[in-house]
C-alpha cells in the first residue's frame, strides 16, 4: 500500500485537477466532431503526377476510417476532368461526402452555396500549426468567409539548366526578367532554345499574365471591373517578348504549344528554362537522373514592379450534400498533422500551406523542387496579384487574353499598340458580362 | 514507250501510291509500338526509329501497377453489350421503318438519326441525373445504357439503307412458302444484309469501346473504368508518361484489331454472297 494521506490539501488538489479534467474534456467534447461508427464517408481526392503520394492520400484516409470505425471509400479523380465530375455530380445529387478542389472551382462553387463553410475549423487548424502561410491565408478567403481547408501549393516555378547555366557562369537565377534573357543569350546557341516559356493558348501560356504584371500590367482596375491592359507597363512588356522572340531565344512552334509543350522541350533537352510546376522535375528524378541533378527551381524573376509568382493552392471542401460532415471535418483536422503531412509533402509536388510545415524536414532545401515549392510560398504572390481575382479575371485567363495578344505581335507581327486594342476590346466584353 | 511499259509504269506508279498511302497509315502504329518499347528516357531525349534499348517496364507498368487488363475485360464488357443489344434492337427498328407504310414514319426517320446527332457534350449531364434516380451511376450497367441512346440511333439509321437494298420480292416468295414476318427477317433480310450488319456492328463496338466523356463523368470506382478512362487517367500532369500512353494504346488496339480482320473476311463473304443470289 502506498503510504499517500487523504489530507483536505490533496482532496482539495485533487478535485481541482478532476474539474479542469472535466471541463476540458467536455470543451474537447464539443469541439471535436461527432464520428458516427459504421458511418460512410466518400472521398474524392485529385490525382496528381506523384503515384506515391496518391497512395499516401488513400492509404492514410483509410487508415483513419479504420481507426475511426468510418467506412472511408476513397476515389482518386483525374483533377483534369474534376469540372465535368463536379457538375454532373452536383446535377445528379451524387456529390462525395468531401473532395478536394482547385481555387477556380471553389470561388465559383463557394460563390453558388455548393460548400459548406469551414471558418472554425480553418482558424483551429491554423492555431494548432502556427498559422496559415500568408498568401495561403489571403487565396483562401472568399465572400468573407472559408469554404475550403487549404492543403498544399502549386504554381509555375522557374525551372533551369543549372549545369548549362553554370558553366556559362550563372550560377544564381535571373533575378529579373532581363536577366533571363541575357543568361540565355549568352549561354546557350541554336539550335538549343533556351526560352521554353510557353506563348500558346493553354494554361502555361498564362504565366505570361505574371510577366506581365511583374511589368506592371494590368488586366483590369482596382475595382476588377474594367480592363486596363492598354498602358505602358504592357507596351514595355510587349517589347521585351518581341526582343527576345526576335533572338530566336524561344523554340520554333512556342507559340503552338499545348500544356504538355514546355515539358516535352525541357525533358528532350532542348531548352534551358521553362515555367512550370515540379512535375517535370519528379519525371526527371525517375527517369532522368542527368537532368534532375543539372535542374534547379526558383520563383519567377522579377520584373520592374517585383516579382509576381501567383501560387495556385488547392483545397479540402465539403458539399453541403455530404452525409457525414462531422467526419470529414475530423478528416481534414485528421490530414492537417504534421506526421501526416510530412509523409505526404515528401512526395507530392505542393508546397506548405501551414507556417509550422516550413519546419519540416521534407522542406529542409535537400530536395531542390521542394526548396523551389517552398520559395514560391515564401516569395509569391496571391493568386492574380496585383488584379482582383474575380469571376470576370478567371474567364479572361481561361480564354488565354494575353498569349493571343503575344501572338499578334510575334507572329502577325502587330504594332502593340494594335495588339493592346484588340486585347481590351475582349478583356472588356468578357468583364461586361460580369458587371 | 510500248504498251507493256506503259502498263508496267502504271503499275509501279500504283503500287508507290498504295506504299505510299499505307506509310502514311502504318506509321503512327509502328511510332506507337515502337515508343511502346523504349526507355522513358530516350523517348523525348534520342527519338528514333529503333529503340536504342527494349524495354517491356512499360507494359510491366500497365499490367501490375496499373491493372489494365481489369479495364480491357470491362472495355469488353460494355462494348459487346452495347453491340449485341443494339444490333438486336436496332435490326427490328430499322426493318420496320424500312417496311412497314406508317403515317410519321419519315418524320421517325429523322428524329432518330437527331438522337444520334445530338452531342455528346450537352447530353452528359441529363444522363448523368437519369443515371442517378435509377441507381446506376457508376456501374457498368448504367454506361451500357447510357451508350445505346448512342448507338441504337446510329445503328437503325444505317441498317434502314441496307434493309431497304434487299429485294422486297425475296420475302414475299419466303412468305408465301410459310414463312413469318420475322421468319422472312431472319432468314432472308438479314443474312441477305450481312455486311451492313457487320459494317454497323464495328461501328457500334468501336464507338463504345473508345468513348470516353460519358465514362468520365458516370464511373468513379476504379474496378469500373473502361481502358480509356484507364488511360486518360495516366495523364495526371503536363508530363505525360508516353511510355505506358504508348503500351496502353497498343492493348487497347488489339481487340479492335482483332475484331476488324475477323469482320472484314465476313464482310467479303456476305458481299459475295449477295452478288451470286442477285
Amino acid at each position: 500500500m502506498s503510504g499517500t494521506r487523504w489530507t483536505r490539501r490533496n482532496i482539495l488538489g485533487a478535485t481541482a485537477v478532476g474539474t479542469v479534467e472535466v471541463v476540458a474534456a467536455g470543451r474537447r467534447a464539443l469541439a471535436a466532431p461527432a464520428i458516427v461508427k459504421g458511418s460512410p464517408l466518400t472521398y474524392w481526392g485529385g490525382l496528381i503526377f506523384s503515384e506515391k503520394a496518391n497512395r499516401t492520400l488513400s492509404g492514410s484516409i483509410n487508415a483513419w476510417g479504420a481507426q475511426t470505425g468510418v467506412r472511408t471509400e476513397v476515389v482518386m479523380v483525374n483533377q483534369n476532368d474534376t469540372v465535368q465530375k463536379v457538375s454532373a455530380a452536383i446535377a445528379s445529387g451524387t456529390m462525395p461526402d468531401a473532395l478536394d478542389v482547385s481555387l477556380d472551382l471553389l470561388i465559383v462553387l463557394a460563390r453558388q452555396g455548393v460548400f459548406l463553410p469551414l471558418d472554425d475549423l480553418y482558424v483551429s487548424i491554423g492555431a494548432q500549426n502556427g498559422g496559415w502561410m500568408a498568401p495561403v491565408d489571403k487565396a483562401s478567403l472568399i465572400n468573407g468567409g472559408r469554404f475550403g481547408i487549404p492543403f498544399g501549393v502549386s504554381g509555375n516555378m522557374l525551372i533551369r539548366r543549372n549545369d548549362v547555366l553554370a558553366k556559362a557562369g550563372f550560377a544564381k537565377p535571373p533575378a529579373t526578367w532581363v536577366e533571363l534573357v541575357a543568361q540565355a543569350e549568352k549561354a546557350v546557341k541554336p539550335p538549343f532554345f533556351p526560352m521554353g516559356l510557353t506563348l500558346g493558348n493553354c494554361g502555361d501560356g498564362n504565366t505570361q499574365i505574371s510577366v506581365l504584371q511583374s511589368y506592371g500590367g494590368r488586366i483590369a482596375d482596382d475595382a476588377g471591373k474594367k480592363a486596363a491592359i492598354k498602358s505602358d507597363a504592357t507596351r514595355t512588356y510587349l517589347a521585351w517578348v518581341k526582343d527576345a522572340y526576335d533572338k530566336k531565344l524561344f523554340p520554333p512552334g512556342v507559340t503552338t504549344w499545348d500544356g504538355a509543350g514546355d515539358n516535352n522541350a525541357y525533358a528532350a533537352g532542348t531548352v534551358a528554362f521553362v515555367a512550370n510546376t515540379g512535375s517535370i522535375g519528379i519525371a526527371a528524378r525517375n527517369d532522368d537522373p542527368e537532368l534532375y541533378k543539372g535542374t534547379l527551381y526558383s520563383a519567377l524573376p522579377a520584373g520592374p514592379l517585383g516579382v509576381v509568382s501567383p501560387i495556385a493552392p488547392q483545397f479540402r471542401v465539403i458539399p453541403k450534400t455530404s452525409r457525414n460532415p462531422d467526419a470529414a471535418r475530423a478528416l481534414f483536422e485528421h490530414l492537417a498533422r504534421p506526421d501526416y503531412t510530412a509523409s505526404y509533402y515528401a512526395n507530392a509536388i505542393y508546397g506548405p500551406v501551414l507556417q509550422n510545415e516550413t519546419k519540416l524536414a521534407v522542406f529542409d532545401g535537400k530536395d531542390p523542387i521542394l526548396a523551389g515549392l517552398l520559395d514560391l510560398v515564401q516569395r509569391g504572390t496571391a493568386p492574380a496579384y496585383p488584379d482582383v481575382f474575380n469571376a470576370a479575371y478567371a474567364d479572361a485567363y481561361n480564354n488565354f487574353v494575353i498569349p493571343k495578344m503575344i501572338q499578334r505581335v510575334v507572329v502577325d507581327r502587330w504594332d502593340a499598340d494594335r495588339a493592346m486594342d484588340e486585347a481590351q476590346g475582349r478583356i472588356q466584353a468578357i468583364y461586361d458580362k460580369y458587371a | 514507250m510500248t504498251r507493256r511499259q506503259a502498263l508496267w509504269a502504271g503499275r509501279a506508279a500504283s503500287y508507290a501510291s498504295l506504299c505510299l498511302a499505307a506509310l502514311l497509315i502504318l506509321f503512327p502504329v509502328y511510332w506507337m509500338g515502337v515508343t511502346s518499347l523504349k526507355l522513358p528516357r530516350d523517348i523525348l531525349r534520342t527519338p528514333s526509329l529503333w529503340p536504342h534499348a527494349f524495354t517491356l517496364n512499360n507494359y510491366r507498368i500497365l499490367l501490375e501497377d496499373r491493372g489494365f487488363l481489369l479495364n480491357i475485360r470491362n472495355s469488353l464488357m460494355v462494348a459487346g453489350a452495347v453491340t449485341l443489344i443494339a444490333m438486336t434492337i436496332s435490326s427490328l427498328a430499322a426493318y420496320s421503318l424500312a417496311r412497314f407504310r406508317t403515317r410519321f414514319r419519315g418524320a421517325i426517320g429523322r428524329l432518330i438519326l437527331f438522337a444520334y446527332l445530338t452531342p455528346t457534350s450537352l447530353l452528359f449531364i441529363p444522363l448523368s441525373i437519369v443515371m442517378a434516380q435509377l441507381r446506376l451511376s457508376n456501374s457498368l450497367v448504367g454506361l451500357v445504357l447510357v451508350y445505346l441512346t448512342f448507338a441504337l440511333p446510329l445503328a437503325t439509321w444505317l441498317l434502314q439503307g441496307y434493309f431497304r437494298g434487299v429485294p422486297r420480292e425475296l420475302e414475299e416468295q419466303g412468305m408465301i412458302d410459310g414463312l413469318s414476318r420475322l421468319g422472312a427477317l431472319v432468314r432472308i433480310v438479314l443474312p441477305l444484309s450481312a455486311p451492313g450488319l457487320a459494317a454497323v456492328a464495328i461501328f457500334t463496338f468501336t464507338g463504345a469501346w473508345n468513348e470516353l466523356l460519358l465514362a468520365l463523368v458516370l464511373i468513379s470506382s476504379p474496378g469500373a473504368r473502361t481502358a480509356p478512362l484507364a488511360l486518360n487517367d495516366l495523364i495526371t500532369s503536363d508530363t505525360l508518361p508516353w511510355g505506358p500512353l504508348m503500351a496502353g494504346a497498343v492493348l487497347s488496339s488489339l481487340p479492335l484489331i482483332v475484331l476488324y480482320f475477323i469482320a472484314q473476311r465476313f464482310m467479303v463473304q456476305g458481299l459475295t454472297a449477295g452478288s451470286v443470289k442477285g
